[in-house]
């Protein structure tokens, strides 16, 4: 029978542990149904910047273990994630979906489309946004290409490329969303509108999580410390939110 | 922060940290056991509270129907969401999935962590609903319009569902990656435990159907404090359209919930009664496949009377029945499992046999509700309560009962059999029983379910007896399981401590976790040496 004595093999012979994965939920649990609940069912702004303060604070300190000690510590088996990602991606397609779908039976519906209430929206913003998702798309694959061939600094330019234009995709979704809420379309306007925030401010969610992970692979990179896996993972996963918007955009603006 | 992963240079950790910040696998499992079963006895109370007020015609025991609404929304959702589910896809397959398959963890340790605690944290927001004076009264399903309209806090409902969904899918992609790549050398997909085979197919569908239902509540959400119009058809929205999405994913989650639970009976039934699992690949690739292709498109029997056109119930009448073979076929190899084997009755094969009864009796009342014909009389009523309080509450729960009699020597080193549990175990398997036979009756005459008070039926008699008397049996058999849990409940505490020894492999099984790994397992499993496995090794290999 086997025992666990400990030897100079590599396996653990210790009982792991870490303060990454309960700081991150304790931060999303305040961040979000905490906050939620103050400030739209209980009408209390304080305890909700309290809450969501509070939630902030601990989200971006287990972020932080986490990536650190993903970046310092061996795995089971190396490069998994590069598995598991697109698995946890076709759960992300099934939300998209059934997005989708809700808003098809919507519209299907409906006598009219878009209905009563919608004023124009143009399409030139979408298209500008369409194109600076791809070209951020591109220069996450080009800050790949540098870390391939071992040379950081390129990474670190191209990825800072990635950000500032993901950001401004997020900037004009904001912008756009303005503009619209001052001309009085607002979520609860119509049918369309619904739709239109659900799936662009689901959609824009993705981009802020994709961002945020950009900004902690680029943070320890910067001082020289990254992970192909974890590039790989946070660049497969920024292309799947570009694909989606391709989705996004084609169905609640162009058709 | 860090933690060196090599033996050389770890300092001293108190043992709290290791325990309460473990990204260990079986300490999880231990973590996800110690808060389904605390969540399993806080909504078992709600269930007593139902039970007392339903006893008697009038109100008793609550002091409102909005209060009454409230006890059920707790005693579904947690029951469904944070015992059964965690129970079986996060207790059982989290300690017993890498030790079956000879891995040291799970692929990604601190994920598998992150989904233990979002399902503490969805219990406490499950919990706050007593603490704040608006908790939900929308039962587990939280149709609108009543969920939009009403005054109670519908956020906490939506927002417990996204965590135990969130956990659900890391869970799922951990363990199918874990399932992937993490085998021992050797193993081959024909040597896999069928509970390792029975988890992953509930993560497939945990995968694939929960983002359907974090969507639907999150339009819920939208619809309620946003004021969104999916599911106002003044608007434009479709009241239908929640209940679609909804049950898109709560069907499969039954299957989520069944699954698992006959992967524990296989193993229990194999192990005690020394054979082969009858049927072996017919009981994977039709019995457990089949059910996770189909049960993605029966989902319209919960809408019969909600107005679905004919052509789509008939379609789904069909599907619906199509699922009894996939479920018979595996029913059918574990009674095969059972021939010509030498059976050994301890508790944990007790609560397995008990389970063939239920399974039997649950899957059968279920033929009737498949039928549009049949479900426009018995729709709502509590027939179909009794239905599937058989099938899920006390098919699966039994199934978990019996995993943890079965493991309990591995997790703990310690027997858990003994008087307490055999005597635990009759009261369980009659009381269940003595709850649930009435319901069909009274169900079958008409007896609404989720009502808190029966005035309009206070004269009908069935053989003689009023609804009220009916009621009462019922209550005391759920009196009878409260006793039948609170015993075990004890024991478990007082034999995990005190217990009689165990050795390592007690049952003389020929799976992995028994016949490899120490009692209690210590970190990393196997200690120093990696299993490797020959291509004749099965973990039902009785014959040799």
């Amino acid at each position: 029978m086997t025992t666990d004595a400990e030897t100079a093999t590599v396996h653990e012979h210790h009982w792991e542990w870490s303060w990454a994965p309960l700081l991150v939920v304790a931060g999303i649990f305040f961040l979000l149904p905490i906050s939620f609940g103050f400030y739209f069912a209980y009408d209390d702004l304080l305890m909700t910047a309290i809450f969501a303060g509070l939630g902030t604070v601990l989200l971006l300190a287990g972020v932080s273990i986490w990536v650190h000690e993903g970046l310092t510590q061996t795995p089971l088996l190396a490069g998994v994630a590069n598995v598991g990602l697109p698995i946890f991606i076709l759960s992300e397609i099934f939300i998209f979906l059934s997005l989708f779908s809700s808003y098809w039976m919507m519209r299907l519906g409906m006598e009219s489309w878009p209905p009563e209430g919608t004023p124009h929206i143009s399409n030139t913003i979408p298209l500008v946004m369409t194109v600076i998702l791809v070209s951020s798309s591109v220069t996450a694959h080009m800050a790949e290409e540098k870390l391939e061939h071992g040379d950081l600094s390129g990474f670190n330019k191209w990825w800072i490329y990635s950000i500032i234009l993901g950001s401004v995709f997020l900037g004009l979704s904001l912008y756009e969303w303005s503009n619209l809420i001052n001309e009085g379309f607002i979520p609860a306007t119509n049918a369309y509108s619904s739709a239109f925030y659900t799936i662009t401010g689901f959609h824009a969610s993705h981009v802020l999580l994709g961002l945020g992970a950009f900004i902690a692979v680029l943070i320890p990179a910067l001082s020289g410390r990254t992970n192909k896996t974890f590039v790989s993972c946070v660049s497969v996963y920024w292309h799947f939110v570009d694909i989606v918007w391709f989705f996004v955009a084609s169905q609640i603006y162009f058709w | 922060m860090s933690t060196p992963t090599t033996t050389t240079g770890h300092a001293a950790v108190p043992a709290w940290k290791e325990w309460i910040l473990t990204t260990d696998h079986k300490r999880i499992g231990i973590l996800y056991l110690v808060g389904a079963m605390a969540a399993f006895g806080i909504a078992g109370l709600m269930a007593l509270i139902i039970r007392l007020e339903q006893m008697e015609l009038g109100m008793q025991f609550v002091e409102s129907g909005t209060q009454y609404n409230g006890i059920l929304y707790f005693h579904g959702a947690v029951m469904i969401l944070a015992f059964l589910i965690p129970g079986l896809t996060g207790f059982a397959a989290n300690y017993f999935l890498p030790l079956m398959i000879g891995a040291r963890d799970v692929a990604f340790p601190r994920i598998n962590a992150f989904s233990v605690w979002l399902f503490y944290f969805a219990i406490v927001l499950a919990l706050l609903s007593f603490v704040v004076p608006d908790g939900p009264d929308i039962m587990w399903t939280g149709y609108p319009p009543y969920s939009v309209t009403t005054s109670a806090n519908t956020s906490m409902y939506v927002f417990t569902v996204h965590l135990l969904g969130f956990s659900s899918i890391l869970g799922a992609v951990n363990f199918l990656v874990t399932v992937i790549y993490l085998r021992a050398p050797g193993m081959g997909w024909n040597q896999l435990n069928m509970f390792v085979w029975t988890t992953i197919a509930a993560f497939v569908l945990q995968l694939i159907f929960i983002p359907v239902l974090a969507s639907a509540v999150t339009l819920l959400l939208f619809d309620k404090y946003l004021g969104t119009h999916f599911f106002d058809p003044t608007e434009g929205g479709d009241v239908l359209l929640y209940q679609n999405l909804f049950w898109f994913y709560s069907h499969p989650a039954v299957y989520v919930i069944f699954l698992p639970a006959v992967g524990i009976l296989f193993d229990i039934i194999a192990t005690m009664s020394k054979n082969r699992i009858f049927n072996y690949k017919a009981a994977v690739y039709v019995g457990i496949w089949g059910t996770v292709g189909i049960s993605g498109i029966v989902w319209v029997h919960h809408l019969y009377v909600s107005g679905m056109p004919d052509w789509i119930r008939l379609g789904h009448m069909v599907t619906t029945l199509l699922i009894s073979v996939p479920v018979g076929i595996l029913t059918l190899s574990m009674w095969g499992t059972l021939y010509k084997g030498a059976i050994t009755y301890n508790t944990a094969m007790m609560y397995a046999a008990s389970c063939l009864y239920l399974i039997l009796l649950g899957g059968l009342t279920g033929i009737p509700l498949a039928l549009p014909s049949m479900t426009l009389h018995l729709s709502e009523t509590s027939y179909v309560h009794a239905h599937f309080h058989f099938i899920m509450a006390l098919f699966a729960a039994f199934a978990l009962f019996g995993g943890i009699y079965y493991w309990f020597p591995k997790m703990t080193g310690r027997y858990a059999d003994g008087p307490i549990a055999t005597v635990s175990f009759w009261l369980n398997f009659v009381g269940v029983n003595v709850t649930f036979w009435p319901l069909f009756i009274i169900g079958k005459e008409g007896m609404p379910r989720r009502y808190w008070d029966y005035e309009m039926f206070k004269d009908v008699q069935i053989m003689g007896f009023y609804f009220e008397d009916f009621h009462k049996v019922a209550t005391i058999g759920a009196f009878t399981i409260a006793l039948g849990m609170l015993l075990p409940t004890i024991n478990f505490i007082y034999a995990a401590f005190k217990g009689k020894p165990a050795p390592d492999n007690p049952w003389n099984s020929k799976s992995l976790e028994w016949t490899h790994t120490a009692s209690p397992p210590g970190p990393g499993n196997f200690g120093d040496t990696d299993v490797v496995l020959d291509e004749n090794w099965s973990p039902y290999e009785y014959q040799k």
